[in-house]
């Protein structure tokens, strides 16, 4: 094995990417916690039996165990967000609990897809989403780019994956 | 090895049904007909048997009950063969040095094209009925992962290896017109040029053993194939069944008596009654299994013909498999504990058609190189699977010792979660406690591991060896690697370690757990980077 330090992605997401996660999944989350506080507690509280104010906290912690995940996990997992194209490999590092760090063959990507969902394109960011022949994991998503780089990415890609083509 | 020629080809000699008098071209881009067919009349037969049995219930109910059901009966019976008689008579294929087209309907005709550069496997299967009538199925399986892509059900013999040898001859063929990509393009591009001129019938390559089995071997491989598991199933499904039936009670009283009727003897009787009861099932399970695998892998023969690896096997349905080495994504050979004692092992080769999970057959054995065999020998045969790996010195690594304490680490969540709740549900300390021994339960469990694992890095070739009391050895070509992940779960971050997994085309990924996370990097880098290098030069 070479004794070279392995070369490790650097590039980082689009920071807009942060209040983007926080209004796509945040909101989500807090619809449900208050859902189940203004809606759920009451109806528990008046047909369940063995409603007691000890259920109350518990459902109280998990609602803000809710928002407050939301909330902290579009900042840290930015924060731990890299890719890089480098050396015919794409390559990113991400995850807060669980790490992972990909690497892929850019010559061995089936085709690559850019994905644009409306509240994305109203942040002015792009999906580039590459898939390989393995079976399972086969697609690798990099959020959060803005639109130029994510085309960028993807002509790089499809530019190396042509160029020793034969004619 | 020897030289074996169980079965000779027929070599220039195109059966009658499928006349290799190929029509002139009407395009260039079309290239000429290298066998054209269609199913063999005899299988009109069989759907027939199948039309009778689907319609039977219908006759029964039309005799015995009501006589407008002969009707209902008669209708289905006419609709049911005329849709296999128009099958019948609309499919056809044809083979040309591109593809493979099967086109078959009437209402809705459908022409399917399968590029010979997609084809993974060439299965052939035959069962006891379609054999007597000289029937073969021909199954081709491609990289989409679904496994089989088209089934011609069924063509006589003849048709049908005249049919996998002109086939095998065309893509060896493309493979050697295709500079420096011999082995090649397991998702390469169709070179529309690259289309041999003129393709005569396949010259006669020489075939060699690579292995044979022995009833044996089969035997041993039965007698130690224990599917406890399967069987705890079936006997819960059939207490189950028994307690709908309502035989619940009659069969607790049954216990009852059989209980007071134990207890009546000193205990050593009881004992040796039980330990009876555990044999009995345990012997019929062994049985039940050596028959199975005896007639499933009866007479196994691995040869090797040109680059293209084959097997034939079973007793009652026979089964014919192609595999060209190219296409070999990963060689795992297996040792469940059992085996391991007896120091032999099973072989298998992962191709990209369809996809397993470690140490689980596919029916019909699809992916078995190697029912049983000594280890010695098992490492053997390795370089007729993977050429190129006799060469290789594997540099065996460990894993790093820290995954005992992850391990152990795990078994104190455990033993505290476990516990907390004895304690919850109000049972005794004593029972508290017991839960602590999941600490050197999992302790134990990370030794073994660590002791198993390791992992190698030789040339083009990347080898893993792991277990827990059996032993698993695989060796991924790191030419065909997809893409490579290095992995932290949380307890992984706190004590630096990773787990780098290998994903290849079709078959399920090959995980290495526990290395250290620049071992990790490092090696994933290394894999990485062979991959490139390797799709680069496919190019």
């Amino acid at each position: 094995m070479e004794p070279a330090a392995t070369p490790r992605p650097h590039e980082r997401l689009q920071p807009r990417v942060v209040p983007y996660w926080l209004l796509a999944d945040g909101l989500s989350s807090l619809v449900v916690s208050a859902l189940a506080w203004y809606l759920g507690r009451p109806l528990l509280a008046k047909y369940w039996d063995g409603w007691s104010p000890a259920w109350d906290n518990v459902l109280l912690g998990i609602c803000l165990g809710l928002v407050a995940l939301a909330v902290l996990t579009p900042p840290l997992s930015y924060a731990r967000w890299r890719f890089g194209y480098l050396g015919d490999l794409l390559l990113m590092r991400y995850g807060i609990l669980f790490v992972e760090e990909r690497a892929v063959p850019v010559r061995r990507m089936q085709h690559v897809d850019l994905v644009r969902g409306p509240l994305e394109r109203l942040f002015g960011l792009a999906t580039l989403v590459v898939f390989t022949a393995g079976n399972e994991g086969s697609a690798f998503r990099v959020p959060g780019l803005s639109a130029t780089r994510a085309q960028e990415l993807r002509d790089q890609i499809v530019e190396a994956r042509g160029d020793g083509r034969r004619s | 090895m020897t030289d074996a020629g169980p079965e000779p080809l027929p070599a220039g000699t195109p059966p009658a049904d499928a006349p290799a008098t190929s029509p002139p071209p009407p395009a260039r881009a079309e290239a000429a007909v290298l066998a054209r067919g269609h199913l063999h009349p005899a299988i009109l037969i069989l759907r027939l048997f199948d039309v009778l049995r689907q319609v039977g219930f219908l006759l029964v109910v039309g005799l015995v009950v009501e006589r407008w059901f002969l009707v209902v009966a008669l209708v289905a019976f006419l609709l049911q063969l005329g849709y296999a008689v128009a099958r019948y008579l609309t499919l056809e294929y044809t083979l040309t040095a591109d593809e493979l087209r099967v086109r078959e309907g009437i209402l809705e005709r459908q022409e399917r094209r399968i590029p010979l550069d997609r084809i993974q496997d060439l299965g052939l299967e035959s069962t006891l009925l379609r054999r007597a009538l000289g029937l073969t199925v021909v199954l081709v399986e491609t990289a989409s992962g679904r496994g089989v892509e088209a089934r011609l059900d069924a063509l006589s013999r003849a048709d049908a290896d005249h049919l996998r040898d002109v086939l095998l001859a065309a893509r060896s063929e493309r493979l050697a017109a295709a500079p420096a990509t011999a082995s090649a393009a397991a998702d390469g591009v169709a070179d529309a040029g690259g289309a041999p001129a003129a393709l005569p019938a396949p010259a006669p390559e020489p075939e060699w053993l690579v292995h044979q089995s022995r009833a044996g071997e089969l035997f041993v491989r039965g007698l130690t194939d224990l599917r406890l598991g399967g069987f705890v199933i079936t006997g819960f499904a059939a207490i189950e069944l028994l307690d709908q039936l309502g035989f619940a009670a009659r069969i607790a009283g049954v216990v009852d008596s059989a209980q007071d009727w134990v207890t009546q003897f000193p205990p050593v009787v009881t004992v040796a009654i039980l330990i009876g009861v555990v044999v009995l099932v345990l012997g019929f399970g062994v049985v039940t299994a050596t028959l199975g695998n005896l007639v499933q892998f009866h007479g196994f023969v691995l040869v090797l013909r040109g680059d293209v690896l084959q097997r034939r096997y079973g007793l009652l349905t026979t089964r014919q498999k192609t595999l060209p080495r190219a296409r070999i994504q990963r060689v795992t050979v297996e040792q469940p504990w059992l085996r391991r004692l007896l120091g032999v092992a099973s072989v298998k080769a992962d191709s990209a058609g369809g996809s397993r999970t470690q140490g689980e057959d596919t029916s019909g054995g699809w992916d078995v190189v190697v029912p049983l065999t000594r280890l010695p020998d098992a490492d053997a045969l390795l370089p007729a699977l993977l050429p190129g790996l006799e060469s290789q010195a594997f540099a065996w690594q460990r894993g790093s010792r820290r995954l005992i304490a992850r391990l152990a680490l795990q078994g104190v969540v455990l033993a505290l979660l476990a516990g907390a709740a004895a304690l919850g549900a109000g049972a005794g300390t004593g029972i508290a406690l017991a839960a602590l021994l999941f600490v050197p339960l999992w302790a134990l469990l990370g030794l073994l591991t660590w002791i198993n694992l390791g992992f190698a890095l030789g040339g083009p070739f990347l080898a893993l060896r792991h277990g827990i009391v059996g032993r698993h050895l695989a060796y991924v070509p790191t030419a065909r690697v997809q893409a490579v992940v290095v992995g932290q779960g949380p307890f992984a971050q706190l004590l630096g370690l990773a787990d780098l997994t290998v994903y290849v085309m079709g078959g399920s990924p090959t995980r290495l757990p526990d290395l250290t996370l620049a071992d990790a990097r490092q090696l994933a880098h290394a894999i990485a980077e062979r991959a490139a290098i390797a799709a680069a030069a496919e190019w």
